[in-house]
């Protein structure tokens, strides 16, 4: 079976396609100069000077950290236990003694002026502008290669809308505290968290789960920013391990539609957390496909099953009563034990 | 187990000298944070206590543990959906502990987390471990431990006696894992990791064991493991960055099914005059499985303009399965109808299935507002098997054998380009197309003639979007998909659909936001075999009030109105006549929250607010929990706390599924 026909045809297409991407990435790499300095991407380095100062005609120039703590004293001391303090401290970073301005810009001018205007700040700056500051430093690192593909990236959802530059660990996201990181994607993603409010749920109110769990918010190759799992499985395998399979008999659906075809992962009313009320209408709202002809003509997969199912009768109302190795079974082709 | 955890997690906090006089507790930040309030509801307790913030250059242990007692009132109703929903139970717990430790200068870690839930019993455990040194590790270890119990009447035929389960599929299970990575010398260029993961279900349930013309529910032992192993290195330069991973994993899976006693099954009646019964079962599952995985994963920038990604990712799991059944009591084979009185199976089965994905990303910026997104991505795989299953019954004595076997195939690719155009400062456009095409071949339904059949997947999906900023005071972004499919896998995939949503902030007083979310999605099926229409709108409308940035007050809420239709036709299997299937559900979604703080040193904190959900429709449902909540410093450095809250459900429809209880709780609070 593992050398069957399929999987060489299948993985042609594929190799042609990865020597393809090792031959744009050698023509990038031939065109980067010899010496490994950073990307200056253009950033504004703040509002346009006021032209009546006639320190505006000049550009502003470094003047350290130690001049942010003046005025700035609060987020000075909060961000010496952030991860970036690293910068201000380890001189191969190039930004030692000057951490606040390696994202604020030169901050001489406003430094003098105390002016807003003078300065840089992230945070108003448009999303495309402001996460140029970030990827400035963070756009070669693995969590950024989904970033295209989908996810908050495409839709201009800058990085300083979740992750805080100047705050403590014990305020970041990015520490798995599942309160935190579910309380943060609820505040944009409200519809979402309601669906959490139905009695049959993954357990986040919990707190036992938290949304990155399941979603990569810097994007993934699946749909939704599902996450992954052994490189290219869905990531719902990462806990339901008994689901993965393979099995000698796959359900065709779980593997090409997903575990969401037949399932409502954030909350349902149904005890399966199914996507319907009743488990037998989710079974025949696909195996409705009547005949070999009818296939052809929905255009669908799937068949009808035996006559002898009585949906009359109780018996035959709940499927996978019968049907128990629903997501797929090692010994049996209808699924049956 | 548990303990052995939970001790080597505060370890390292053990070890740390006594604290300094001076701690300063760290200051509100002001300005230059875009981040949206955080609703504080559902935070656990731990989580709330600042942590004090000291000189970088100093030891500095802080944070919180919640110890107490929790009482679970007596439940009315169903008890088993009171454990399928809630499943809180009595006894003394830690409810939560967040600890860290600083030490910039030590010689083994600058710093060292730690914090979790729910121990004590509660069936959400849970255990997060940091520690890391600047430039030599960064190490990180989570466990959880979270129960599922599920034991609601779902028999299939609630007549039949006796029934002992109640339920004729039902599990009590714990599902465990553990994620650790270690990554050596961070924030190098050249930075190694190893991982391990391991996740592991054991427990007991309720199954049917399936006959020709009867099912029997019996007992059902559950285990189930999987270990990954992983590591890789990652190659981070300015300009571009490699990562390069090999893991592998093997899988365990062991059930048994069994039973003693005499079991009639969900049939009534005789068949030709007999009784069909159980009286023996034994079946047992042996699969074993293995599998290898790689990663490779690419970003570049090698101009100011250009930014690349790729990846490229195999996987190949295998499975091996022995099976072994033996069964007596009275049974009939359908085909043949020829009665017999035990049953022997034994099964041998492997799978393979070997799977490919890649992508390849660019995001071009030819001009200062414009960027080009540009994304391809395919994934393949194919599952092949085969299995032998000899049948030994009384009539055939030599044993039947048959060879069978199976064969899965799909081809997934998605092309996307899209372009984001700044407008003005205030305004960002976004449109693309998006194009996903496939095949899949699986095996054909038993009741034609074929061994398979082929499915295809095309569709054309149109891209659009906005994002409206004025300052940092309103901010308003939408996305809208339009989708036209020529060929879908299955009669209720995503055909033709349409999918919008809006979302809206709006910083009315410094001391309040107001949000807004409308999300909608419509699919149709125009085919006229299958008629398939879904409808989905969600409205949402929140705030937040926090008057001096919520010190004496906080107020928070939340409200959801959200509609939900579909109809599909599905052929009744008796007669293959069509009907309607139909499912509605109008659903209105609240929670709220209300933090009193009273001033001095030692003021109580009172929380009031919780969460109710109603719903009509096809299954009306009502599930509310409100809360309260005390807090009251009786020392420096302890606060005495308790927490009431009521789990309340009805179905209107499945009334035998209501519970009601109260839960209660209280305990003391110790902060450092």
């Amino acid at each position: 079976m593992r050398g069957s026909p399929g999987r060489y045809e299948s993985a042609a297409p594929l190799w042609r396609g990865f020597w393809s991407l090792v031959a744009i990435l050698a023509f990038a790499t031939a065109a980067l100069a010899q010496e490994d300095k950073p990307v200056q991407t253009p950033v504004p380095a703040a509002a346009p000077a006021a032209a009546e100062t006639p320190a505006a005609n000049t550009p502003a120039e470094y003047v350290g950290s130690e001049t942010c703590q003046v005025c700035h004293e609060d987020i000075f001391k909060a961000f010496r236990t952030n991860t970036h303090h690293v910068l201000e401290v380890e001189k191969s970073r190039k930004w030692d003694g000057k951490a606040c301005e390696s994202c604020h810009g030169p901050g001489s001018k406003h430094a003098e002026s105390g002016e807003a205007q003078f300065i840089r700040n992230p945070a108003k700056l448009i999303p495309q502008q402001s996460e140029r500051v970030c990827l400035q430093c963070h756009a070669n690192q693995p969590t950024n290669v989904g970033r295209i593909q989908s996810g908050h990236g495409r839709s201009g959802i800058a990085c300083v809308s979740c992750h805080s530059i100047h705050k403590p660990p014990s305020e970041s996201v990015t520490k798995g505290r599942v309160a935190r990181v579910n309380a943060l994607c609820a505040s944009c993603h409200q519809a979402t968290w309601a669906q959490f409010q139905k009695p049959y749920r993954h357990r986040l109110p919990e707190n036992a789960m938290s949304c990155v769990d399941c979603h990569n918010p810097h994007g993934s190759m699946r749909p939704n920013s599902i996450q992954t799992f052994n490189a290219n499985e869905p990531g719902c395998f990462r806990c339901h391990g008994d689901k993965r399979g393979p099995f000698t008999f796959d359900h065709a659906p779980v593997r090409l539609d997903g575990c969401s075809a037949c399932h409502e992962p954030h909350g349902s009313a149904n005890p399966r957390m199914l996507v319907r009320h009743e488990e037998r209408f989710v079974c025949l709202e696909c195996h409705a496909n009547v005949g070999a002809p009818g296939i052809a003509a929905s255009g669908s997969m799937g068949g009808v099953p035996p006559a002898f199912h009585d949906l009359r009768t109780t018996r035959f109302r709940s499927c996978s009563s019968c049907h128990v190795k629903i997501h797929g079974s090692n010994i049996n082709k209808a699924f049956l034990r | 187990m548990r303990l052995l955890i939970l001790l080597a997690a505060l370890l390292p906090l053990a070890a740390q000298e006594a604290p300094k006089p001076e701690q300063e507790p760290a200051a509100p930040q002001k300005t230059g944070e875009a981040k949206p309030e955080e609703p504080k509801a559902e935070a656990p307790a731990g989580a709330a206590a600042a942590a004090p913030v000291g000189p970088a250059s100093e030891r500095v242990f802080s944070g919180s543990v919640d110890v107490g007692y929790r009482w679970v009132g007596d439940i009315g109703g169903n008890s088993d959906a009171y454990r399928t929903v809630v499943n809180l139970g009595d006894g003394p717990k830690v409810f939560n502990f967040d600890l860290s430790l600083q030490n910039p200068n030590g010689k083994w870690y600058d710093k060292v987390t730690a914090f979790g839930m729910g121990w004590g019993g509660d069936p959400n455990q849970t255990l997060r471990f940091d520690a890391t040194k600047q430039r030599l590790y960064d190490f990180h270890f989570d466990y959880r431990n979270i129960a599922y119990y599920n034991f609601l009447p779902s028999f299939a035929n609630p007549a039949v006696t006796p029934n002992p389960f109640q339920t004729e599929r039902g599990y009590d299970i714990r599902r465990r894992s553990i994620d650790t990575e270690l990554r050596f010398r961070p924030g190098t260029r050249i930075v190694p990791y190893l991982a391990y993961n391991r996740n592991w279900g054991s427990g007991r349930g309720v199954v049917d064991f399936v006959a020709d013309l009867n099912e029997y529910p019996v007992s059902n032992g559950l285990y189930d493991n999987t270990d990954q192993y992983r590591a890789g290195v990652n190659l981070e330069f300015s300009r571009w960055h490699v990562t390069l991973e090999q893991g592998g994993t093997t899988f365990k899976d062991d059930q048994t099914v069994s039973t003693n006693d005499r079991n009639p099954g969900n049939r009534q009646t005789t068949f030709l005059g007999q009784t069909l019964f159980l009286s023996n079962l034994l079946q047992a599952y042996r699969v074993r499985g293995h599998g290898i995985f790689e990663r490779a994963l690419v970003t570049a920038t090698p101009f100011s303009w250009l930014d690349l990604n790729g990846s490229l990712l195999y996987s190949e799991p295998q499975t091996d399965t022995q099976y072994t059944q033996v069964n007596t009591g009275n049974f009939v084979n359908q085909s043949t109808l020829q009665f017999f009185t035990s049953g022997t199976e034994f099964g041998a089965a492997n799978a393979n299935r070997p799977h490919t994905s890649g992508t390849i990303s660019l995001e071009i910026r030819p001009l200062p507002r414009v960027r080009i997104l540009e994304a391809w991505m395919t994934d393949r795989y194919h599952t092949a098997s085969s299995l032998a299953l000899t049948d030994l019954t009384a009539f055939s004595p030599g044993g039947l054998t048959t060879l069978g076997g199976d064969r899965l195939e799909a081809n997934y690719n998605r092309q996307q380009v899209q372009v984001n155009i700044d407008v003005t400062r205030w305004l960002t456009v976004r449109a693309g197309h998006r194009y996903v095409w496939g095949d899949a071949v699986v095996r054909a339904p038993a009741a034609t003639d074929l061994t398979f059949q082929q499915g295809e997947l095309s569709q054309q999906v149109g891209l659009a979007g906005f994002q409206m900023r004025f300052g940092q005071k309103v901010w308003i972004n939408g996305d809208a998909e339009l989708a036209s499919a020529d060929r879908v896998y299955f009669r209720t995939s995503l055909s033709d659909y349409r999918k919008g949503t809006v979302r809206a902030r709006y910083q009315l007083l410094p001391s309040l936001t107001l949000t807004g979310n409308f999300a909608a999605l419509t699919n149709e099926n125009p085919n006229p075999a299958i008629r398939f229409s879904l409808e989905s709108y969600q409205t949402s409308a929140g705030f937040l009030w926090n008057p001096a940035g919520g010190k004496r007050i906080t107020v928070l809420g939340d409200y959801t109105y959200s509609t939900f239709s579909s109809d599909a036709i599905y052929y009744v299997p008796q007669t293959l006549t069509p009907e309607t299937s139909t499912y509605r559900e109008q659903a209105h979604t609240a929670t709220t929250l209300v933090d009193f703080s009273a001033p001095g040193k030692y003021g109580p904190r009172l929380s009031v607010g919780g969460s109710l959900f109603t719903s009509s429709g096809s299954r009306p449902t009502s599930f509310y929990t409100p809360l309260f909540k005390l807090g009251v410093p009786i020392y420096e450095k302890v606060q005495w706390f308790s927490e009431y809250r009521w789990y309340g459900m009805s179905e209107t429809l499945y009334s035998y599924e209501g519970f009601r209880a109260h839960v209660f709780m209280t305990g003391l609070r110790l902060l450092r």
